[in-house]
């Protein structure tokens, strides 16, 4: 349960360059609460593939360009 | 804050001031003579019925202070929700155990009933007590 995702997420910067959307707007447009898009945001939950697809949608930018694996956590 | 996290409050809160109440009445009440004697039964359906009563209020003063979020669960409500669960349900069947065995061995009924009220009121605090700290800290189904 506790253990933290290595998944990154640009969805603070997304926000921003779409006309400053807030969180709330973001959580309406992709239909989760607004605490859920704080908790991805903060990197603290990981969306299912289909969650994530919303956001993306709801930025107009494909998957990778909202949420990206660091090389350095594949496998050795 | 989510509606189902202070729905997990109004549970633990009630939780811990109904165990509060009748566990110190039923200590004040074991102190003075055997367990065989004591009327339990009363006290713990009061218990009962005022922990039910009291988290339906809780709720729907919780609902009352923001109507809009009343209704909104989504797919990390539903995780937290069932991991918190899964959780009071293993102190749950802890404690039908720990009531099957004083069956076996013919304990008191005053021991049964309250193994199996302790058990019942432990799950819904360990539930709620998981879904807040699930809420706040980093949370992964997988």
């Amino acid at each position: 349960m506790v253990k933290p995702t290595h998944v990154t997420n640009s969805i603070r910067a997304l926000r921003f360059a779409n006309g400053e959307m807030t969180q709330a707007d973001l959580a309406d447009r992709v239909g989760v609460t607004r605490q859920t898009v704080i908790a991805i945001e903060q990197g603290k939950y990981s969306p299912s593939l289909e969650m994530a697809f919303q956001i993306a949608r709801a930025f107009g930018v494909r998957l990778d360009e909202v949420f990206q694996y660091p090389d350095s956590e594949e496998k050795p | 804050m989510a509606f189902l996290e202070k729905s997990n409050w109004v549970v633990l809160v009630v939780a811990v001031a109904t165990l509060a109440t009748y566990g110190t009445w039923t200590l004040t009440q074991a102190l003075g003579k055997p367990v065989s004697e004591i009327g339990w039964v009363q006290p713990m359906i009061y218990s009962i019925v005022g922990f039910v009563v009291l988290n339906i209020l809780g709720n729907v003063i919780a609902a009352a202070t923001n109507p809009k979020e009343a209704d909104k669960s989504d797919q990390r409500d539903r995780e937290i929700n069932a991991f918190g669960e899964r959780l009071g349900n293993y102190l749950v069947i802890a404690g039908a155990c720990v009531a099957l065995v004083l069956t076996m061995v013919a304990a008191d009924r005053f021991w049964i009933g309250n193994a199996i009220y302790f058990a019942g009121i432990l799950g819904a605090m360990g539930s709620s007590v998981t879904k807040i700290v699930a809420y706040h800290g980093p949370f992964q189904k997988w």
